[in-house]
């Protein structure tokens, strides 16, 4: 679908490699994250302290860890969890920070400048530092992990909306339809969501992989989802004594987590390079 | 409205830079301007936000507090309520929150509710580690990113463009925990040639350096390239070679100072890779800088610590901006004419 919305910005072209690349390694991880619930997989919390750190077996397709668990089953798990947790703050802190650019971008000028400089605000913080300390004063969990990363997400994409929206004001079409004398929310959602909106597809798949990298980071430290949880960057961190034992089970969650980065920086990238029209 | 002051304050702003002279503030005292009151809102609301996440805290700070200080096990009711009385917890919270911003305002950051050290001199230990860490590894990402991105700016297409570019894309998409993870199986575990982690020598400083290097060279060799390759197709350099200069030479004469200022925004902007850089890898080394100090606060809930931790780091960031900004100026005379907007 969003293929055929790229195409009617610049003529239609070959696909890249990037993307075909990305879009394969997104539709696998998409696929096992999706299944994994109906998968007769081993339960991921079921311990087994007789069978720690076994390298891969029929039983167990990855091994097991160090409390006995199902590698495989924990990693599925972990990607339903990991992708799900991303998308939704992304598509999240999207909407929010569509909003918002929109509402600056068509308000007044003070209502502008106050949106604005709060973003520039919140931008005035190195990225995981707000969502680190979010989660880590509410304590780990979903939600906490959750207002983080949107927190830090919104203000680049209600920048690239008041930015695109402004630009789009201005234009002979616009003015014609206000001439015309059509409302303000039919030129809102004729003539300034279009545009808005192809620019918000590439930067959406970008920020999914940031989230994802975000997610695992925070895992990692212990300040994201907390153990039991099957996540991939607290995974690592729980084997990471074990990592001569085990380089398999470790190498696992590592893989998964570059695979579904590097699968939305590649769809994303090549999005914005068919938006913008020149290098693929 | 017809206040004289008024209009001629507005027509020095139609006047642009001159008008701005006139009125006595120059480009960098207005960015220095700008870029303080961004460190001061930075502190205030970061102070704010850790006032209130204590407040939204479950459970009672006081017995947190006991409990981090003497040990689970020793703790009376008695130890308790002292604390809750020495560190003013029983005050109604406007009280407490007046209290805490103007202690923070004299620079007071108090002590550490966990070890009661001074945040102040722990702070100063730890910056400095990471301070180091920072710069050995920025400077390093450089050296590996500058001669890379220059040969694939100057032929895009060719071998060593698609082999930095599919490698600075993959290395970008790694979390820096995992090429710490990797560098550390590959180079203390398996070859055994440098130390997993710790702090005691330098050689403990190698791998989180080239962790960090790695994934800032990742981002900037693409700009670096980009820069490259703009400023090659720029008409202000055909027009340098229709001069006579050779490609050579106008590449050194107008090349390097354009393609700079892109590369030069970017490393301010870097600048927050280098922070969630190096809380992830201090943390992942056992390096005792910042963001290792911030994560164990933490998790220990010490808030004061949190807060000189997270206050400093946002200061830290502030100022890399500010001497981005400048260097900016510097570099491209247009700016300083006041023609930015």
């Amino acid at each position: 679908m969003t293929s055929v919305e790229m195409g009617m910005v610049v003529p239609r072209r070959r696909m890249s490699t990037g993307f075909v690349l990305g879009s394969a390694l997104l539709s696998a991880l998409a696929s096992l994250a999706l299944a994994g619930p109906f998968l007769p997989l081993a339960d991921p919390a079921a311990q087994d302290l007789l069978r720690t750190l076994r390298p891969p077996s029929a039983a167990h397709w990855l091994g097991t860890d160090h409390l006995g668990r199902d590698v495989f089953s924990r990693i599925v798990h972990g990607a339903a969890r990991s992708l799900g947790i991303a998308a939704l703050c992304v598509v999240l802190a999207g909407g929010l920070g569509l909003l918002l650019g929109l509402v600056a971008a068509m308000g007044g000028r003070l209502t502008h400048a106050l949106i604005m400089r709060f973003a520039d605000l919140v931008l005035a913080f190195p990225g995981l530092l707000l969502a680190l300390l979010l989660a880590g004063f509410l304590g780990g969990g979903i939600i906490p992990l959750m207002i983080g990363i949107k927190l830090t997400l919104w203000p680049q994409f209600a920048r690239m909306a008041s930015a695109t929206a402004k630009v789009t004001l201005g234009e002979a079409h616009v003015e014609a339809a206000r001439l015309a004398g059509l409302s303000n929310l039919h030129i809102l959602r004729r003539h300034l969501l279009p545009p808005v909106l192809r620019n918000t597809v590439s930067l959406m798949t970008l920020g999914i992989g940031s989230a994802i990298m975000s997610i695992s980071s925070l895992g990692f430290l212990g300040l994201g989802l907390q153990p039991p949880t099957p996540e991939w960057g607290a995974m690592i961190s729980e084997l990471l004594p074990y990592v001569t034992e085990a380089p398999i089970q470790m190498a696992a969650p590592c893989l998964l987590i570059m695979a579904s980065v590097l699968g939305f920086t590649l769809v994303g990238e090549a999005f914005s390079a068919r938006l913008s029209g020149m290098r693929a | 409205m017809t206040d004289p002051r008024v209009e001629r304050r507005r027509r020095e702003g139609r006047l642009g830079a001159k008008g701005r002279h006139e009125a006595g503030m120059s480009v960098f005292a207005r960015l220095i301007a700008g870029r303080i009151g961004q460190a001061v809102a930075v502190a205030f609301v970061l102070a704010t936000l850790c006032f209130a996440f204590v407040q939204a805290l479950p459970g009672d700070t006081a017995l947190r507090v006991a409990a981090a200080r003497v040990g689970e096990d020793r703790l009376t009711p008695e130890i308790t309520e002292r604390i809750r009385r020495e560190e003013g917890l029983d005050q109604p919270l406007h009280v407490q929150y007046g209290r805490w911003i103007a202690q923070l305002a004299t620079g007071n950051l108090g002590a550490s509710m966990a070890t009661r050290k001074p945040v102040a001199s722990e702070l100063a230990y730890h910056a400095g580690h990471t301070l180091g860490l920072g710069l050995l590894g920025w400077l390093l990402s450089y050296v590996i990113a500058l001669p890379l991105g220059f040969a694939a700016g100057l032929k895009p297409g060719a071998f060593v463009d698609r082999f930095t570019q599919g490698a600075a894309i993959t290395l970008s998409s790694t979390p820096a925990f995992l090429i710490g993870i990797l560098l550390i199986s590959v180079f203390a575990l398996s070859l055994r040639w440098l130390p997993p982690a710790g702090y005691r020598t330098t050689a403990h400083m190698i791998l989180p350096a080239v962790t960090l290097a790695l994934g800032l060279a990742a981002t900037s060799v693409r700009v670096i390239r980009n820069a490259v390759v703009d400023v090659r197709a720029a008409f202000f350099m055909t027009f340098a070679e229709i001069r006579g200069l050779s490609s050579g030479g106008a590449f050194r004469l107008h090349g390097v100072r354009n393609a700079a200022l892109p590369v030069v925004v970017f490393m301010a902007l870097q600048v927050g890779y280098v922070v969630d850089g190096f809380v992830v890898i201090e943390t992942l080394f056992n390096y005792p800088g910042l963001g290792d100090l911030l994560v164990k606060s933490l998790l220990a809930r010490d808030v004061p610590m949190i807060m000189g931790a997270g206050i400093l780091i946002g200061l830290m960031y502030a100022a890399a901006n500010l001497i981005a900004d400048i260097v900016c100026v510097w570099l491209d005379p247009r700016q300083r004419l006041g023609s930015r907007q």
